[in-house]
């Protein structure tokens, strides 16, 4: 008799360590997971984010070239980064009295930029279809864009737009956009 | 330029002279802004090789043989090449790249085809090399080192000799004594001077003086010279000396044109200077479901530049008998290279573009004319070009020669025509048509890149512009932009029979 009964308490003890190593194994980890991890700091306010002066270009008084403005314009790790800070800016709708030369709700899809400088910067569809046409303004898009990369990034010596991605030949059917543009001192007359 | 520069360069000039048939085996010369530096050359199987510990000297190259990866690495600064015994692709900084021999050891020395040097080592050097094969030479950093390519054109009583300098510099012609001297505003010369042709008198020799210049020893029979101011064609100028002889001596033998030899081509035929214009091309900007500007008042680009283009080629067909083509006839979109396509297959003489303008202020006004300006991109692709050029032999005789010229740099060779037809439709603008205010200006024209002939592109006013609007759909203004454009055509058509290429004699008659 006394055989059976240890058998059966040999029994019952093996389930209760079974179930114990389960609960361990299988719930334990989401459990100790679920504490909130400890971060070290605080997390980082407006205050705490750096600026920089950058030039910004927008239509002058005539309407046939473009203005410097400084603005300050969010810090950036990085040429790619600052390049993607400083388009972010020139793509917003600036305050009045100045006037920008992107037609609206144009925003940055990327920036990228080679070993040779050249930046790429790809663009929404608005640049083109919101686009007035005309010379002139197609001359203010591109080179407001080119400008606000080559004058405040020294390592970008050229650039060239993508439209969702992909090269297009011109804005409105004049500037050719199949390789990068470079700066060019006659759309940014001294003021 | 230090000393040192200037006789590395004197010694540059005279290799070229004499490197009319390089040894091949001879060594490479890497000109710098520190000077002349040999390096030396192997021939490896028909390949002309440099050993990579030389490289390593002179462009401060960190070389590694890694022998468990069976591989040799050459550093520069953070950017490595990685180079595979017998193999010919190597990778510079991540990149492939092709070159036609392998690595290849010889003794304790690794060497490489010269080609090394701008295919592998250029792309990751923080300074611009160039590997000018034929003329062996290297040159590092931005100096002004212009081919200089001669040819002479007999004839009984004159010799004229024409300089090719590519890429374009300035020259200038003088006279000291018996002998004229052609300096370039070049650090020094890459050139490739045939023997001169003595038969007539004239010259007697021709030879590098100082690092920038070429001397012309004159013959007893010379009198006088003409010399032309440098013109383009394509990214080189070409400059023209003209040498007078005075009547030839009875007992002399007769000046009888020799035959160029094989060393001495015939003047490429340059073929940009057009005796006439007998086709123009008028392409009226934008069509179908590209409008253009929109007006305020609701005009469309494409609408006025349709009729005012319609109007040009009536006034100049009747006024003038000449052939006159749209780019497209009625409201269709068409694309830039079909614009550029169509002027060039009909052989056109002269393109026109016509637009009207939009700005973002209203009272933005005036006409603008466009030539099309070449960025750093575009003059490195048209260096480029120049620099695969070849000259072959064609049927009948002489040379021509083929440029694998881009497509979108045909308008390069024709710039200035272009200009010279943009200044004089300037003028006609503001009289004839009388627009308040005509800017020039250059930019990366799309539709005026391909096209092969001189090219401008007219906005005729500001469609932005309320008042401009309605002078743009007027057409009684529309008519005159058709007169003042067709009088530019008659004022461009004389330029061009009197010949844009005039030579301005400056020459001092001079004592045989």
């Amino acid at each position: 008799m006394t055989r059976p009964r240890h058998f059966v308490l040999y029994a019952a003890l093996g389930t209760v360590l079974a179930v114990a190593l389960m609960v361990l194994f299988f719930v334990g980890p989401r459990w100790l997971t679920s504490t909130p991890p400890v971060t070290p700091g605080s997390a980082p306010t407006a205050a705490d984010v750096r600026k920089i002066r950058a030039r910004l270009f927008f239509v002058n008084a005539d309407g046939t070239g473009l203005s410097t403005v400084e603005q300050e314009v969010t810090h950036g790790e990085g040429t790619v980064e600052q390049a993607r800070h400083i388009i972010d800016a020139q793509l917003a709708a600036p305050a009045p009295p100045l006037a920008s030369a992107i037609p609206p709700g144009t925003r940055l899809r990327t920036v990228y930029l080679t070993a040779r400088g050249e930046a790429y910067i790809d663009v929404t569809s608005e640049l083109q279809t919101n686009h007035p046409g005309g010379t002139t303004n197609e001359i203010l898009t591109v080179y407001a864009l080119v400008s606000a990369l080559t004058s405040n990034l020294p390592a970008v010596t050229g650039v060239q737009i993508l439209i969702d991605g992909k090269e297009v030949d011109t804005l409105a059917g004049h500037l050719d956009l199949r390789r990068p543009i470079e700066a060019d001192a006659q759309w940014v007359p001294q003021q | 330029m230090t000393h040192v520069g200037c006789a590395a360069a004197l010694l540059l000039v005279a290799a070229g002279i004499s490197g009319q048939a390089p040894n091949p085996g001879g060594p490479l010369t890497v000109l710098s802004r520190d000077g002349r530096r040999p390096l030396p050359t192997t021939d490896v199987q028909g390949h002309q090789m440099v050993g990579l510990d030389d490289l390593a000297t002179l462009f401060h190259l960190q070389i590694h043989e890694d022998l468990a990866a069976r591989a040799v690495t050459a550093t520069y600064k953070s950017q490595t090449i990685v180079l595979t015994p017998d193999q010919s692709l190597v990778s510079a900084s991540g990149r492939l790249v092709s070159l036609p021999a392998p690595l290849t050891r010889q003794g304790r020395r690794w060497l490489v085809p010269v080609e090394f040097i701008n295919r592998a080592l250029a792309p990751i050097y923080d300074t611009p090399l160039e590997l000018r094969a034929a003329s062996r030479l290297v040159i590092v950093g931005d100096l002004r080192v212009p081919r200089i390519a001669v040819q002479y054109d007999e004839s009984p009583a004159s010799l004229r000799v024409t300089f090719e300098i590519t890429p374009r510099a300035t020259a200038v012609v003088t006279q000291d004594q018996g002998r004229l001297l052609v300096r370039v505003d070049a650090d020094t010369l890459d050139a490739s001077l045939p023997a001169a042709p003595t038969q007539q008198g004239l010259l007697t020799g021709i030879r590098a003086a100082e690092p920038d210049t070429i001397q012309m020893d004159l013959g007893p029979r010379f009198a006088s010279y003409r010399a032309s101011p440098p013109v383009s064609r394509g990214a080189a100028a070409l400059l023209t000396v003209e040498l007078l002889g005075t009547a030839p001596d009875a007992s002399a033998a007769p000046a009888v044109p020799t035959s160029p030899t094989p060393a001495t081509p015939l003047p490429v035929f340059s073929g940009e200077t057009r005796p006439t214009i007998r086709t123009i091309v008028i392409d009226p900007g934008h069509g179908g479901e590209d409008t253009g500007v929109r007006g305020p008042g609701g005009a469309l680009e494409k609408v006025v530049t349709l009729s005012v283009a319609r109007r040009v080629k009536a006034v100049i067909e009747s006024g003038l008998g000449m052939r006159v083509l749209l780019t497209h006839q009625n409201d269709n979109r068409i694309d830039g290279d079909s614009r550029a396509a169509l002027a060039n297959n009909n052989k056109a003489d002269l393109f026109i573009s016509i637009h009207a303008n939009g700005s973002p202020r209203p009272d933005t006004r005036g006409g603008t004319i466009f030539t099309l300006g070449l960025d750093r991109v575009g003059e490195d692709a048209r260096r480029q070009s120049q620099a695969d050029r070849e000259v072959i032999q064609i049927f009948g005789g002489g040379t021509r020669d083929f440029s694998l010229v881009e497509w979108e740099l045909a308008q390069a060779a024709h710039l200035d025509g272009s200009h010279a037809f943009a200044g004089i439709l300037d003028g006609k603008l503001r009289t004839t048509a009388g627009l308040p205010a005509v800017s020039l200006k250059r930019a990366p024209m799309r539709n005026l890149a391909g096209v092969n002939m001189p090219a401008v592109l007219i906005e005729i006013g500001y469609l932005s512009n309320p008042e401009e609007e309605q002078l743009l759909t007027s057409l009684e203004f529309q008519g005159r932009i058709a007169t003042a454009v067709s009088e530019a055509v008659v004022a461009f058509r004389d330029y061009l029979e009197q010949g844009p290429q005039v030579p301005t004699p400056p020459s001092e008659p001079a004592a045989p």
